[in-house]
């Protein structure tokens, strides 16, 4: 679907919203003001969704579920998915039990990065539908309690986007100074450059303006230069403009690269965090309850500052993806050994009040490796990527089912983690069924192909042509539509699919999960993790009493192919019983001595520790 | 305070010889029991339950007992029971949670009581009324936990005079070494040690079974190579290596070095011939290996340079490291539990300690195909690991101080040294095992 867009590139005086095929929607440029600035829609044009029930701390107990609009459901059997067909299988998702979607962009863009090269914030990529189908999908999936949150690329647009053709052609109208421009491409030489694959400088010659661009990812995605006011209130405006349609929050894409600044590597700058906070500020005092949800591919440590200030519960980003945890669970079960996940946990520090982690263990990009060393990267490259082809960028492409060999006992181990490790779990697309991939596809289209709904035609997205679908599905012996679809995953009450669902239930059941702290047990087995959730509720009833209800859940994990027995020492729940959460069987009390456990190959464990209580008949 | 304990205690002499025996720490095992005094006691708790601490002789050594008495034993002290003394119960009080955390706030009081001294160390706040759990029990020692923040080490078998696992675990923790549990506090009775607190480590995970479950993945394979399985155990045995090679810094940094010249090399070297006339007197297998290990025995006495000596860990092998999500940790460092108190205090090359791991390295790969059906196939690949984290750790240690493999020859003589006393103790204990310490012989020589 790549779009050549040379020709912008050399013609001069090229009409600002040339930004493709949006003609007879509304979109930015379609006419200019007298003083030159670009006319942009408003909210106001559109309807806007009804709301969702008021909990601003929703997103800390919540299960997300990443789903690509292209790959999902085809309602207009063109080939490729879009926000109608979304909105169509929104019972299956609120069946499944997820709690909001994240949906990567569906701005209007040229797509050559994935639509991650915004050509048009305030409009959508015909091929996915309109505002107005979107306003519909928040309608769908508010009414049935689930949330919609959304891609937002703030460092960079397309060169496509009508400001890029601004301010190229004219350097000193309004929008001349919206982008990074330099006579030379001298400037900031700390800075990494992404993309090692297929960039060699962070700065690219312009013919038509005649001045060097400055971008951090791909040559045609200039960075926009926030040094300039008028590019922090334009993007501010962003931001409100689908709060007013309705949507629930942001996935802040790329956000630490926002300033530059010589002499530093230019990513985590004081002043990105000071931007961050003015858009939190935004979300606080005009759409309580949305969220911020912070892309920082980094280290712990240093993602903690996209949370902001402690004191104030978090004054930036609700929430940040917490990336070397997932590398380092693949790692820690190929090693049979909790070690690696261990030490990651113990260096994440502490997180404000109202903030919370993001977990994965896959999504839309390829398994990232940034957050491993150089050891340990070439150690999983070869665990997980016995093909070259598999390996992309610095990561594997491969989806969940295939990277652990399609194994069920692996694959519900490590959902069961996700689901338990402190963080709101984002499951992505297709994995719920064990899909697999294609990496015979390019860049990370393996992971992209059109999801599995029955094992008919295009496995039931598409009524198209199969020629003609965006990606083929996946039609090999043991992954292929055939026999990996939700309608035989349905069919079949002890399915992954099924098990996923009882696991999002139990995990709804519990609030120790979502909000409650961490504690490693330590045992003498290393291929044994548990740990502890603790949640402490105080709930004042009619007559003024405070209530303490305390949730309290051990989870263990056999990090191991073999059985593993485990002594837990559990003394501090002395007389409590364990009550095994999936199937509430009550397990011995815990005495004085180590608590003993055994454990199948890559078996575990949820128990919720409860007080003691008669259990039988009446007597 | 008065004689009632003591004589509490004499009374119990006789329950005690006949409890002695079946107690792990337990020495002179199979020997007959006539001489079983009381030579020192003290009340440390009284009421009900009690805690009487007392010595006693047995067999010409002296071992620590704590007497708990109750009026009336739960069930689960039931399996600690000494015997009776005027109508109350006696039994092994490191068992009751109760009593030991009595004991802890004595630590955390910096109590002086019945001639005993409770110490925190400088600087360590000792918390009082922390629960205490009694955990496994160790071949010379009993361990209790208290609450996860420190762990008591009881010597059963206290010698007097300095502590060295006392002595070398103060001299570290004064360099800052990061592969050590921090010391909290000591239990002592005038010049002799009866116990050491230092801080727990509730994430660790034994060496031995960490390297283990390495071992198993492999085995399990079968066609893939140490390299290529998912539980390679490679990187951790390099930072293993430098953990140790870290700790000897630290000791040769706070403790000094010395070289020594032919002359104690000399008495080295006649002590490993001493070991190996024994041996081979025991087990005639090691007959035809005899020049070999002699010969690479002698070979040290060629070495001109001189020898660094220093303190060291003096019993180091896979059981005596720990893994913590902070990285590696040294424990028990009384040093080789089979020479006299005085042997043990000399300083020796850090080779040894070296030589230790090694052979541990070589136990934990093969331990799970020895004693089966010979197959060629699962040997290979227990060699494999051998041979593999053997060289990461000698790597690791490189990284931090001397490469070990550039002694060679002592090396070679430590590891032989060891195997040697490794094969009388598997002809004695599990001869299945005999095989483990041969082959590593046969390979070596």
């Amino acid at each position: 679907m790549t779009v050549d867009n040379r020709d912008l590139h050399e013609t001069g005086d090229a009409a600002p919203d040339a930004a493709l095929g949006l003609e007879g929607i509304p979109h930015t440029g379609e006419s200019l003001t007298a003083d030159g600035h670009l006319v942009e829609p408003q909210a106001e044009d559109f309807a806007s969704a009804r709301a969702v029930p008021q909990d601003t701390q929703w997103y800390k107990s919540a299960v997300f579920y990443e789903v690509l609009v292209r790959a999902f459901n085809d309602s207009d059997g063109n080939g490729t998915g879009d926000l109608r067909g979304l909105a169509d299988k929104l019972d299956y998702l609120q069946w499944l039990g997820v709690d909001c979607l994240w949906l990567p962009p569906f701005y209007a863009s040229p797509l050559r990065d994935g639509g991650y090269d915004i050509s048009d914030f305030r409009a959508v990529l015909p091929e996915f539908g309109t505002v107005d189908d979107f306003v519909h999908l928040l309608n769908e999936a508010h009414k049935r309690g689930i949330r919609v949150i959304t891609d937002l690329v703030l460092n960079h647009t397309s060169d496509a986007h009508p400001w890029f053709q601004e301010s190229r052609n004219h350097p000193d109208g309004p929008y001349g100074d919206f982008y990074v421009w330099s006579d030379t491409d001298e400037a900031y030489p700390e800075a990494r450059i992404i993309f090692v694959d297929t960039e060699t400088s962070n700065w690219t010659y312009d013919p038509v303006r005649g001045q060097f661009y400055w971008h951090r990812f791909f040559s045609h995605q200039p960075d926009l230069n926030y040094e300039n006011t008028e590019v922090q209130e334009a993007m501010l405006d962003v931001l409100r403009f689908w709060l007013d349609i309705g949507i629930d929050g942001f996935r802040l894409d790329a956000v630490p690269y926002l300033f530059e600044e010589e002499g530093t590597n230019c990513e985590n700058l004081p002043r990105t965090h000071e931007f961050l906070k003015t858009c939190r500020k935004v979300v606080d005092d005009e759409y309580p309850g949305r969220v911020l949800l912070a892309e920082a591919n980094q280290w712990p440590a240093d993602v903690v500052e996209y949370f902001g200030d402690p004191e104030v519960g978090g004054d930036e980003c609700h929430m940040a993806f917490h990336f070397p945890l997932m590398p380092r669970i693949f790692m820690a079960v190929r090693r049979e050994s909790r070690f690696p996940i261990s030490e990651i946990l113990a260096q994440t520090p502490a997180i404000p009040d109202g903030a919370q982690w993001g977990i994965f263990l896959r999504n839309h990009d390829e398994l990232t490796l940034e957050m491993v060393t150089d050891d340990e990267r070439d150690y999983m490259y070869a665990e997980y990527a016995k093909d070259p082809r598999m390996k992309a960028n610095i990561g594997i492409r491969r989806r969940l089912a295939p990277l652990l060999d399609n194994d069920r006992n692996q694959q519900e181990l490590f959902t069961a983690m996700l689901l338990s490790l402190p963080g709101s779990p984002v499951l992505y697309y297709g994995d719920e069924i064990g899909m697999g991939d294609n990496i015979w596809l390019g860049d990370r289209d393996a992971v992209r192909t059109p999801m599995q709904w029955s094992p008919d035609r295009n496995a039931g997205f598409s009524r198209c042509d199969p020629g003609r679908l965006y990606l083929p599905t996946i039609a090999d012996p043991v992954y292929g539509f055939q026999a990996v679809n939700v309608e035989a995953h349905m069919n079949n009450t002890s399915s992954l699919l099924h098990w996923t669902r009882r696991m999002l239930q139990v995990r709804t059941e519990h609030p120790a999960f979502g909000k409650g702290d961490f504690t490693e047990l330590g045992s003498s087995n290393p291929s044994v993790l548990a740990y502890l959730r603790r949640h402490v509720t105080e709930t004042v009833t009619d007559d003024g009493a405070v209530v303490v209800t305390e949730d309290r859940v051990i989870c263990v994990n056999n990090l191991s192919r073999f059985p593993q027995p485990v002594e837990l020492h559990l003394s501090e729940h002395e007389g409590r019983i364990p009550v095994e959460l999936t199937g509430g069987v009550r397990f011995p009390a815990i005495g004085e001595l180590p608590y003993l456990l055994t454990l199948p190959g890559h078996g575990f464990y949820w128990f919720q520790i409860t007080d003691p209580q008669e259990e039988g008949e009446p007597q | 305070m008065t004689d009632q304990p003591r004589l509490a205690v004499d009374a119990l002499v006789d329950d005690l010889r006949a409890w002695l025996p079946t107690q792990r720490w337990f020495a002179a095992k199979g020997q007959d029991l006539t001489d079983v005094r009381v030579t020192r006691a003290a009340e440390l708790v009284t009421g009900d339950p009690g805690l009487v601490h007392a010595l006693v002789l047995a067999g010409g050594e002296v071992y620590q007992v704590l007497v708990g008495l109750r009026a009336e034993l739960p069930e689960h002290l039931a399996p600690a029971a000494i015997g009776e003394v005027d109508g109350l119960h006696a039994y092994d009080a490191t068992h009751d949670g109760e009593l030991m955390t009595g004991l802890g706030d004595l630590i955390a009081g910096n109590a002086d009581t019945g001639g005993l001294s409770f110490r925190a160390e400088p600087g360590v706040e000792v918390p009082a009324g922390l629960r205490a759990r009694p955990i496994g029990v160790e071949q010379s020692n009993t361990s209790i936990v208290f609450a996860e923040q420190y762990i008591l080490k009881l010597f059963r078998r206290p010698a007097p005079g300095p502590n060295r696992d006392v002595e070398l675990h103060r001299a570290l923790h004064a360099a800052g070494s990061q592969q050590i549990a921090a010391p909290v506090g000591t239990v002592a009775a005038g010049e002799t040690v009866l116990g050491f607190a230092q801080r727990f480590l509730g994430d660790a995970a034994e060496g031995w079974a960490t390297a283990t479950a390495s071992v198993r993945d492999l085995l399990a394979e079968g066609d893939l190579y140490a390299r290529e399985v998912g539980g390679d155990f490679a990187g951790e045995a390099a930072r293993l290596g430098a953990a140790v090679a870290a700790v000897h810094a630290d000791l040769a940094a706070t403790l000094g070095t010395e070289v020594i010249g032919a002359e104690r090399m000399s008495e080295a070297v006649a002590a490993m011939h001493g070991r190996l006339d024994e041996v081979l007197a025991e087990v005639p297998e090691l007959a035809e290996h005899e020049t070999a290990l002699r010969a690479a025995f002698d070979a040290v006495r060629g070495l001109d340079d001189g020898i660094l000596v220093q303190h060291v860990h003096g019993d180091l092998h896979l059981g005596q490291v720990l893994r913590t999500t902070a990285g590696w940790v040294l424990i028990d460092f009384e040093g080789e539990p089979a020479v006299s108190p005085r042997e043990r205090a000399l300083t020796r090359s850090p080779l040894r300690d070296v030589a230790g791991m090694l052979r541990s390295f070589d136990y934990a790969a093969l331990h799970l195909v020895a004693g089966a059906e010979p197959d060629h196939q699962r040997a290979a690949r227990a060699a494999e690991w051998s041979d593999r984290n053997r060289t990461a750790f000698c790597d690791g240690y490189a990284a931090v101080g001397p490469d070990p493999r550039a002694a060679a020859v002592l090396l070679r003589a430590f590891e032989l040294d060891k195997a040697v006393y490794e094969v009388r103790y598997e002809h004695r204990n599990r001869p299945d095992w005999v095989a483990i310490p041969l082959a590593a012989i046969k390979r070596a020589t």
